[in-house]
Protein backbone atom coordinates (compact mmCIF):
# COMPACT_ATOMS: atom_id res chain seq x y z
CA UNK A 1 0.00 0.00 0.00
CA UNK A 2 1.47 3.35 -1.03
CA UNK A 3 1.43 5.92 1.70
CA UNK A 4 2.61 9.45 2.30
CA UNK A 5 4.01 10.48 5.68
CA UNK A 6 4.05 13.92 7.24
CA UNK A 7 5.22 15.17 10.65
CA UNK A 8 2.52 15.18 13.28
CA UNK A 9 3.03 18.92 13.63
CA UNK A 10 1.38 19.29 10.18
CA UNK A 11 -1.97 18.22 11.62
CA UNK A 12 -4.64 20.94 11.71
CA UNK A 13 -6.21 22.18 14.90
CA UNK A 14 -9.76 20.90 15.48
CA UNK A 15 -12.18 22.81 13.30
CA UNK A 16 -9.52 23.82 10.81
CA UNK A 17 -8.27 22.59 7.45
CA UNK A 18 -4.60 22.23 6.69
CA UNK A 19 -3.17 21.26 3.33
CA UNK A 20 -0.09 19.06 3.04
CA UNK A 21 1.79 18.44 -0.18
CA UNK A 22 4.02 15.66 -1.42
CA UNK A 23 5.04 14.70 -4.95
CA UNK A 24 2.70 17.24 -6.49
CA UNK A 25 -0.26 15.84 -4.57
CA UNK A 26 -2.07 18.27 -2.28
CA UNK A 27 -4.25 16.80 0.44
CA UNK A 28 -6.42 18.68 2.90
CA UNK A 29 -6.51 17.36 6.46
CA UNK A 30 -9.48 18.01 8.72
CA UNK A 31 -10.18 16.99 12.33
CA UNK A 32 -13.84 16.13 12.88
CA UNK A 33 -15.02 14.37 16.04
CA UNK A 34 -11.52 13.20 17.01
CA UNK A 35 -10.97 11.68 13.61
CA UNK A 36 -8.56 12.89 10.97
CA UNK A 37 -9.97 13.06 7.43
CA UNK A 38 -8.15 13.56 4.14
CA UNK A 39 -9.60 15.18 1.00
CA UNK A 40 -8.08 16.05 -2.36
CA UNK A 41 -7.36 19.74 -2.77
CA UNK A 42 -9.41 19.87 -5.96
CA UNK A 43 -13.10 20.53 -6.23
CA UNK A 44 -14.70 17.89 -8.50
CA UNK A 45 -16.93 20.57 -10.02
CA UNK A 46 -14.43 23.02 -11.54
CA UNK A 47 -11.08 22.12 -9.99
CA UNK A 48 -10.86 24.92 -7.40
CA UNK A 49 -8.38 24.57 -4.51
CA UNK A 50 -11.03 23.18 -2.20
CA UNK A 51 -8.86 22.64 0.88
CA UNK A 52 -6.26 25.37 0.45
CA UNK A 53 -8.84 28.12 0.11
CA UNK A 54 -12.13 26.54 1.18
CA UNK A 55 -13.69 26.98 4.58
CA UNK A 56 -15.38 24.66 7.05
CA UNK A 57 -19.05 25.47 7.53
CA UNK A 58 -21.95 24.02 9.45
CA UNK A 59 -24.71 21.98 7.87
CA UNK A 60 -27.85 24.10 8.04
CA UNK A 61 -31.37 22.73 7.70
CA UNK A 62 -34.82 24.23 7.84
CA UNK A 63 -38.31 22.77 8.09
CA UNK A 64 -39.58 25.86 6.31
CA UNK A 65 -39.89 27.90 9.50
CA UNK A 66 -37.04 27.22 11.88
CA UNK A 67 -33.39 27.08 10.91
CA UNK A 68 -31.17 24.52 12.62
CA UNK A 69 -27.39 24.69 12.56
CA UNK A 70 -25.69 21.36 13.14
CA UNK A 71 -22.48 20.88 15.11
CA UNK A 72 -19.66 20.45 14.33
CA UNK A 73 -18.75 22.36 11.17
CA UNK A 74 -18.26 19.34 8.91
CA UNK A 75 -18.87 20.74 5.44
CA UNK A 76 -16.03 22.07 3.33
CA UNK A 77 -17.21 24.99 1.19
CA UNK A 78 -15.53 25.51 -2.18
CA UNK A 79 -13.86 28.92 -2.55
CA UNK A 80 -15.27 29.44 -6.04
CA UNK A 81 -18.83 28.24 -6.58
CA UNK A 82 -19.53 27.68 -2.86
CA UNK A 83 -20.64 24.08 -3.13
CA UNK A 84 -20.45 22.23 0.20
CA UNK A 85 -18.83 18.80 0.59
CA UNK A 86 -19.31 16.46 3.55
CA UNK A 87 -15.85 15.96 5.05
CA UNK A 88 -16.74 12.43 6.17
CA UNK A 89 -18.04 11.16 2.82
CA UNK A 90 -16.72 13.63 0.25
CA UNK A 91 -20.24 13.97 -1.13
CA UNK A 92 -21.99 17.15 -2.20
CA UNK A 93 -25.57 17.00 -0.93
CA UNK A 94 -26.84 19.42 -3.57
CA UNK A 95 -25.15 17.61 -6.49
CA UNK A 96 -25.04 13.91 -5.65
CA UNK A 97 -22.87 13.02 -8.65
CA UNK A 98 -20.12 15.26 -7.31
CA UNK A 99 -17.82 13.68 -4.78
CA UNK A 100 -14.40 14.91 -3.75
CA UNK A 101 -11.67 12.31 -3.58
CA UNK A 102 -11.03 11.06 -0.03
CA UNK A 103 -7.89 9.61 1.55
CA UNK A 104 -7.67 7.34 4.57
CA UNK A 105 -5.58 9.09 7.18
CA UNK A 106 -4.26 7.95 10.55
CA UNK A 107 -1.63 8.81 13.15
CA UNK A 108 1.36 6.59 13.69
CA UNK A 109 3.82 7.62 16.38
CA UNK A 110 4.87 11.16 15.46
CA UNK A 111 3.63 10.99 11.91
CA UNK A 112 0.48 11.47 9.90
CA UNK A 113 0.05 8.64 7.42
CA UNK A 114 -2.02 9.10 4.27
CA UNK A 115 -2.96 6.06 2.21
CA UNK A 116 -3.09 6.60 -1.55
CA UNK A 117 -5.30 3.54 -2.03
CA UNK A 118 -8.81 4.42 -3.21
CA UNK A 119 -11.32 4.76 -0.40
CA UNK A 120 -14.36 2.57 -1.00
CA UNK A 121 -17.58 3.13 0.88
CA UNK B 1 -22.43 54.96 -3.69
CA UNK B 2 -25.57 52.93 -4.26
CA UNK B 3 -25.11 49.29 -3.45
CA UNK B 4 -26.97 46.02 -3.63
CA UNK B 5 -29.71 45.24 -1.14
CA UNK B 6 -28.82 41.56 -1.65
CA UNK B 7 -25.77 40.05 -0.02
CA UNK B 8 -24.08 36.91 -1.22
CA UNK B 9 -24.35 34.50 1.74
CA UNK B 10 -20.71 33.47 1.61
CA UNK B 11 -18.91 36.17 -0.34
CA UNK B 12 -18.84 37.71 -3.83
CA UNK B 13 -15.16 37.10 -4.35
CA UNK B 14 -13.27 33.87 -4.94
CA UNK B 15 -11.86 33.03 -1.52
CA UNK B 16 -8.45 32.06 -2.90
CA UNK B 17 -7.89 35.55 -4.33
CA UNK B 18 -7.20 37.18 -0.98
CA UNK B 19 -5.78 36.49 2.43
CA UNK B 20 -8.85 35.93 4.61
CA UNK B 21 -7.04 36.83 7.82
CA UNK B 22 -5.77 40.13 6.44
CA UNK B 23 -9.20 40.98 5.10
CA UNK B 24 -10.84 40.21 8.43
CA UNK B 25 -8.25 42.43 10.12
CA UNK B 26 -9.17 45.21 7.70
CA UNK B 27 -5.71 45.52 6.19
CA UNK B 28 -6.59 44.21 2.75
CA UNK B 29 -9.45 44.51 0.28
CA UNK B 30 -10.28 41.16 -1.25
CA UNK B 31 -9.36 40.14 -4.72
CA UNK B 32 -7.96 43.06 -6.60
CA UNK B 33 -4.24 42.99 -7.26
CA UNK B 34 -2.53 42.73 -10.60
CA UNK B 35 -0.09 40.17 -9.23
CA UNK B 36 -2.95 37.85 -8.27
CA UNK B 37 -4.60 38.31 -11.65
CA UNK B 38 -1.35 37.26 -13.30
CA UNK B 39 -0.91 34.27 -10.99
CA UNK B 40 -4.50 33.05 -11.16
CA UNK B 41 -5.49 33.78 -14.75
CA UNK B 42 -3.07 35.44 -17.16
CA UNK B 43 -0.07 33.12 -16.63
CA UNK B 44 -1.62 29.68 -15.99
CA UNK B 45 -4.08 29.95 -18.87
CA UNK B 46 -1.58 31.55 -21.26
CA UNK B 47 -3.85 34.54 -21.81
CA UNK B 48 -2.71 36.87 -24.60
CA UNK B 49 -5.53 39.40 -24.34
CA UNK B 50 -7.92 40.11 -21.46
CA UNK B 51 -10.59 42.74 -20.95
CA UNK B 52 -10.71 44.34 -17.48
CA UNK B 53 -14.26 45.20 -16.50
CA UNK B 54 -15.19 47.48 -13.61
CA UNK B 55 -16.82 46.22 -10.46
CA UNK B 56 -18.00 48.98 -8.09
CA UNK B 57 -17.40 51.59 -10.81
CA UNK B 58 -20.19 49.94 -12.79
CA UNK B 59 -22.68 51.71 -10.52
CA UNK B 60 -21.78 55.23 -11.66
CA UNK B 61 -24.42 55.03 -14.38
CA UNK B 62 -27.20 54.57 -11.83
CA UNK B 63 -26.23 57.51 -9.64
CA UNK B 64 -28.90 60.20 -9.65
CA UNK B 65 -26.24 62.92 -9.99
CA UNK B 66 -25.10 62.72 -13.60
CA UNK B 67 -22.30 65.28 -13.15
CA UNK B 68 -20.85 63.31 -10.27
CA UNK B 69 -21.15 60.13 -12.37
CA UNK B 70 -19.26 61.69 -15.28
CA UNK B 71 -16.48 62.89 -12.98
CA UNK B 72 -16.17 59.54 -11.26
CA UNK B 73 -16.08 57.71 -14.60
CA UNK B 74 -13.18 59.88 -15.78
CA UNK B 75 -11.33 59.39 -12.51
CA UNK B 76 -11.83 55.62 -12.70
CA UNK B 77 -10.59 55.43 -16.29
CA UNK B 78 -7.47 57.45 -15.41
CA UNK B 79 -6.83 55.20 -12.41
CA UNK B 80 -7.30 52.07 -14.51
CA UNK B 81 -4.77 53.30 -17.05
CA UNK B 82 -2.17 54.18 -14.42
CA UNK B 83 -2.66 51.25 -12.06
CA UNK B 84 -3.40 48.35 -14.38
CA UNK B 85 -3.30 48.95 -18.10
CA UNK B 86 0.12 50.57 -18.40
CA UNK B 87 1.59 47.90 -16.15
CA UNK B 88 0.24 44.84 -17.98
CA UNK B 89 0.33 44.74 -21.79
CA UNK B 90 -2.02 41.74 -21.93
CA UNK B 91 -4.80 43.83 -20.39
CA UNK B 92 -7.15 46.26 -22.09
CA UNK B 93 -9.81 48.23 -20.27
CA UNK B 94 -13.55 48.47 -20.58
CA UNK B 95 -14.13 52.21 -20.34
CA UNK B 96 -16.67 53.36 -17.75
CA UNK B 97 -18.96 56.17 -18.87
CA UNK B 98 -21.96 57.97 -17.43
CA UNK B 99 -24.88 56.40 -19.29
CA UNK B 100 -27.33 58.86 -17.69
CA UNK B 101 -25.50 61.74 -19.45
CA UNK B 102 -24.79 60.44 -22.93
CA UNK B 103 -23.06 63.60 -24.19
CA UNK B 104 -20.55 63.44 -21.33
CA UNK B 105 -20.13 59.73 -21.99
CA UNK B 106 -19.33 60.43 -25.63
CA UNK B 107 -16.79 63.06 -24.60
CA UNK B 108 -15.15 60.54 -22.26
CA UNK B 109 -14.94 57.98 -25.07
CA UNK B 110 -13.23 60.58 -27.28
CA UNK B 111 -10.87 61.52 -24.44
CA UNK B 112 -9.74 57.98 -23.59
CA UNK B 113 -9.94 56.06 -26.88
CA UNK B 114 -6.73 57.63 -28.26
CA UNK B 115 -4.73 56.03 -25.43
CA UNK B 116 -5.19 52.73 -27.24
CA UNK B 117 -5.54 51.05 -23.86
CA UNK B 118 -9.29 50.50 -23.97
CA UNK B 119 -10.98 47.79 -25.98
CA UNK B 120 -14.61 48.48 -25.15
CA UNK B 121 -17.10 50.94 -23.68
CA UNK B 122 -18.79 49.59 -20.57
CA UNK B 123 -22.46 49.98 -19.66
CA UNK B 124 -24.06 48.18 -16.71
CA UNK B 125 -27.18 46.06 -17.05
CA UNK B 126 -28.85 48.45 -14.61
CA UNK B 127 -30.32 51.44 -16.42
CA UNK B 128 -33.11 53.95 -16.19
CA UNK B 129 -33.94 53.59 -19.90
CA UNK B 130 -32.96 50.61 -22.11
CA UNK B 131 -29.91 51.21 -24.30
CA UNK B 132 -31.67 51.14 -27.64
CA UNK B 133 -33.46 54.44 -26.91
CA UNK B 134 -32.26 57.28 -29.17
CA UNK B 135 -31.20 59.24 -26.09
CA UNK B 136 -28.09 57.03 -26.09
CA UNK B 137 -27.15 57.75 -29.68
CA UNK B 138 -24.16 59.92 -28.67
CA UNK B 139 -22.66 56.89 -26.92
CA UNK B 140 -23.25 54.57 -29.87
CA UNK B 141 -21.87 57.17 -32.26
CA UNK B 142 -18.73 57.84 -30.22
CA UNK B 143 -18.04 54.16 -29.58
CA UNK B 144 -18.45 53.34 -33.26
CA UNK B 145 -16.28 56.27 -34.30
CA UNK B 146 -13.58 55.00 -31.92
CA UNK B 147 -13.97 51.45 -33.22
CA UNK B 148 -14.91 50.18 -29.77
CA UNK B 149 -17.64 47.62 -29.07
CA UNK B 150 -20.14 48.42 -26.34
CA UNK B 151 -20.22 45.96 -23.46
CA UNK B 152 -23.44 45.58 -21.52
CA UNK B 153 -22.58 43.57 -18.43
CA UNK B 154 -25.02 42.35 -15.80
CA UNK B 155 -24.50 44.62 -12.80
CA UNK B 156 -26.44 46.71 -10.29
CA UNK B 157 -29.92 45.75 -11.51
CA UNK B 158 -32.56 47.14 -9.19
CA UNK B 159 -30.05 49.53 -7.61
CA UNK B 160 -29.83 53.33 -7.66
CA UNK B 161 -31.90 54.97 -10.40
CA UNK B 162 -32.30 51.73 -12.37
CA UNK B 163 -35.60 49.99 -12.90
CA UNK B 164 -36.58 46.92 -10.90
CA UNK B 165 -34.81 43.62 -11.54
CA UNK B 166 -37.91 42.26 -13.32
CA UNK B 167 -41.57 43.18 -13.60
CA UNK B 168 -42.28 40.82 -10.72
CA UNK B 169 -41.12 43.35 -8.17
CA UNK B 170 -38.14 43.36 -5.87
CA UNK B 171 -36.98 39.89 -4.84
CA UNK B 172 -35.93 39.05 -1.29
CA UNK B 173 -32.86 36.91 -1.83
CA UNK B 174 -29.50 37.06 -3.55
CA UNK B 175 -30.34 33.68 -5.05
CA UNK B 176 -33.31 35.23 -6.85
CA UNK B 177 -31.26 38.22 -7.98
CA UNK B 178 -28.47 36.10 -9.35
CA UNK B 179 -30.90 33.82 -11.16
CA UNK B 180 -32.80 36.68 -12.78
CA UNK B 181 -30.17 39.35 -13.46
CA UNK B 182 -29.84 38.27 -17.10
CA UNK B 183 -33.25 39.87 -17.65
CA UNK B 184 -31.44 43.21 -17.91
CA UNK B 185 -29.14 42.28 -20.77
CA UNK B 186 -32.01 40.55 -22.56
CA UNK B 187 -34.05 43.74 -22.17
CA UNK B 188 -31.25 45.89 -23.55
CA UNK B 189 -30.76 43.55 -26.50
CA UNK B 190 -34.43 43.69 -27.43
CA UNK B 191 -34.43 47.47 -27.06
CA UNK B 192 -31.31 47.85 -29.23
CA UNK B 193 -32.80 45.64 -31.93
CA UNK B 194 -36.25 47.23 -31.87
CA UNK B 195 -34.80 50.75 -32.02
CA UNK B 196 -32.71 49.90 -35.07
CA UNK B 197 -29.40 50.86 -33.44
CA UNK B 198 -27.51 48.73 -35.95
CA UNK B 199 -29.28 50.49 -38.81
CA UNK B 200 -28.26 53.92 -37.50
CA UNK B 201 -24.77 52.71 -36.54
CA UNK B 202 -23.89 49.97 -39.03
CA UNK B 203 -20.40 49.52 -37.60
CA UNK B 204 -21.59 49.18 -33.99
CA UNK B 205 -20.78 46.04 -32.04
CA UNK B 206 -22.40 44.86 -28.83
CA UNK B 207 -21.11 42.35 -26.27
CA UNK B 208 -23.53 40.96 -23.71
CA UNK B 209 -21.86 39.64 -20.58
CA UNK B 210 -23.16 37.33 -17.85
CA UNK B 211 -26.64 36.38 -16.84
CA UNK B 212 -26.80 33.09 -18.72
CA UNK B 213 -27.12 32.21 -22.40
CA UNK B 214 -30.09 29.91 -22.77
CA UNK B 215 -32.55 32.75 -22.14
CA UNK B 216 -31.43 34.56 -25.28
CA UNK B 217 -32.57 31.67 -27.44
CA UNK B 218 -36.18 31.98 -26.34
CA UNK B 219 -36.13 35.78 -26.36
CA UNK B 220 -34.85 35.91 -29.94
CA UNK B 221 -37.34 33.30 -31.13
CA UNK B 222 -40.12 35.32 -29.55
CA UNK B 223 -38.83 38.63 -30.87
CA UNK B 224 -38.61 37.33 -34.43
CA UNK B 225 -42.10 35.92 -34.09
CA UNK B 226 -43.50 39.22 -32.80
CA UNK B 227 -41.61 41.25 -35.39
CA UNK B 228 -43.40 39.40 -38.19
CA UNK B 229 -46.72 40.57 -36.80
CA UNK B 230 -45.88 43.99 -35.36
CA UNK B 231 -43.01 45.30 -37.50
CA UNK B 232 -45.16 48.23 -38.67
CA UNK B 233 -44.55 49.69 -35.19
CA UNK B 234 -40.77 49.55 -35.64
CA UNK B 235 -40.13 50.00 -39.39
CA UNK B 236 -36.50 51.04 -38.71
CA UNK B 237 -35.93 47.43 -37.67
CA UNK B 238 -35.80 46.43 -41.32
CA UNK B 239 -34.38 42.95 -41.00
CA UNK B 240 -35.56 40.08 -38.89
CA UNK B 241 -34.21 41.09 -35.44
CA UNK B 242 -32.09 38.00 -34.88
CA UNK B 243 -30.31 38.60 -38.21
CA UNK B 244 -28.71 41.71 -36.71
CA UNK B 245 -27.46 39.60 -33.81
CA UNK B 246 -25.25 37.33 -35.88
CA UNK B 247 -23.50 40.35 -37.44
CA UNK B 248 -23.33 42.75 -34.49
CA UNK B 249 -23.71 40.95 -31.16
CA UNK B 250 -21.42 38.65 -29.22
CA UNK B 251 -22.13 36.80 -25.99
CA UNK B 252 -19.73 35.65 -23.27
CA UNK B 253 -19.61 32.21 -21.72
CA UNK B 254 -19.57 32.79 -18.00
CA UNK B 255 -21.66 31.54 -16.24
CA UNK B 256 -22.67 28.68 -18.50
CA UNK B 257 -25.87 26.97 -17.45
CA UNK B 258 -25.28 23.52 -15.94
CA UNK B 259 -28.14 21.11 -16.73
CA UNK B 260 -28.02 17.68 -15.09
CA UNK B 261 -27.43 16.21 -18.52
CA UNK B 262 -24.50 18.31 -19.79
CA UNK B 263 -25.12 17.25 -23.38
CA UNK B 264 -28.38 19.19 -23.38
CA UNK B 265 -26.59 22.53 -23.13
CA UNK B 266 -25.00 22.47 -26.58
CA UNK B 267 -28.27 21.45 -28.19
CA UNK B 268 -30.15 24.29 -26.52
CA UNK B 269 -27.47 26.87 -27.40
CA UNK B 270 -27.08 25.85 -31.04
CA UNK B 271 -29.65 28.44 -32.30
CA UNK B 272 -27.36 31.21 -30.94
CA UNK B 273 -24.65 30.10 -33.40
CA UNK B 274 -22.02 29.86 -30.64
CA UNK B 275 -19.33 29.02 -33.19
CA UNK B 276 -19.47 32.65 -34.32
CA UNK B 277 -21.09 34.56 -31.43
CA UNK B 278 -19.63 33.15 -28.21
CA UNK B 279 -16.51 34.43 -26.44
CA UNK B 280 -14.88 32.93 -23.37
CA UNK B 281 -15.06 35.00 -20.14
CA UNK B 282 -13.76 34.27 -16.64
CA UNK B 283 -15.62 36.64 -14.31
CA UNK B 284 -12.45 36.56 -12.20
CA UNK B 285 -12.27 37.28 -9.27
CA UNK B 286 -15.96 36.72 -8.63
CA UNK B 287 -17.17 33.60 -6.90
CA UNK B 288 -18.60 31.99 -10.05
CA UNK B 289 -15.34 32.16 -12.02
CA UNK B 290 -15.11 29.67 -14.90
CA UNK B 291 -11.88 27.91 -15.77
CA UNK B 292 -11.36 28.01 -19.58
CA UNK B 293 -10.35 24.38 -19.92
CA UNK B 294 -13.34 23.20 -17.90
CA UNK B 295 -15.71 25.49 -19.79
CA UNK B 296 -14.52 24.45 -23.21
CA UNK B 297 -14.62 20.75 -22.36
CA UNK B 298 -18.37 20.97 -21.87
CA UNK B 299 -18.91 22.36 -25.39
CA UNK B 300 -18.65 20.72 -28.83
CA UNK B 301 -15.12 20.41 -30.22
CA UNK B 302 -15.78 22.59 -33.27
CA UNK B 303 -16.89 25.49 -31.07
CA UNK B 304 -13.79 25.52 -28.87
CA UNK B 305 -11.27 27.39 -30.97
CA UNK B 306 -13.60 30.29 -31.83
CA UNK B 307 -14.76 30.53 -28.22
CA UNK B 308 -11.26 30.29 -26.79
CA UNK B 309 -9.79 33.10 -28.92
CA UNK B 310 -10.79 33.44 -32.58
CA UNK B 311 -14.12 35.27 -32.18
CA UNK B 312 -12.65 37.62 -29.57
CA UNK B 313 -9.62 38.28 -31.76
CA UNK B 314 -11.88 39.30 -34.64
CA UNK B 315 -14.04 41.42 -32.36
CA UNK B 316 -11.18 43.29 -30.72
CA UNK B 317 -8.86 43.34 -33.73
CA UNK B 318 -6.17 41.27 -32.08
CA UNK B 319 -3.76 39.57 -34.52
CA UNK B 320 -3.76 35.79 -34.37
CA UNK B 321 -0.78 33.73 -35.57
CA UNK B 322 -1.71 31.89 -38.75
CA UNK B 323 -0.92 28.52 -37.22
CA UNK B 324 -3.05 29.11 -34.13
Amino acid sequence: MRTLRFPRSEAPAPGQVRTVESGGRRIGLVWIDDELHGLADACPHRGAPLCTAGMLVHRVESDGVRVVRHEPADRLRCPWHKWDFDVRTGACAEAPRMRVRRYRVWLEDDEIVVSLAPVRD
Amino acid sequence: MPTYPWVHPSGWIRRDTYDAEQVEAGSMFPGFTLEQLRAHVLDPFDVAFALANPDEAACFSVLPNSRLAAGLASAYNDWLVDTWLRREPRLRGAMVVSAQWPEAAAAEIRRMAPTGLFAAVFLPGAARIPYGNPVYDPIWAAATEAGLPVVVHVHYEGVGTSGPLTGAGTPDFYTEFHTLNGASTQGHLVSILCHGVFERHPQAKLILMEGGLVGYVGVLWRLDQNWRSTRSEIPWCRRRPSDYVWDHVRFTTQPLEEPDDETQLAEVLRPLHPERTLVYATDYPHWDFDDPDQTLRTLPADWREPIRFRTAAELFGVPVPAAA
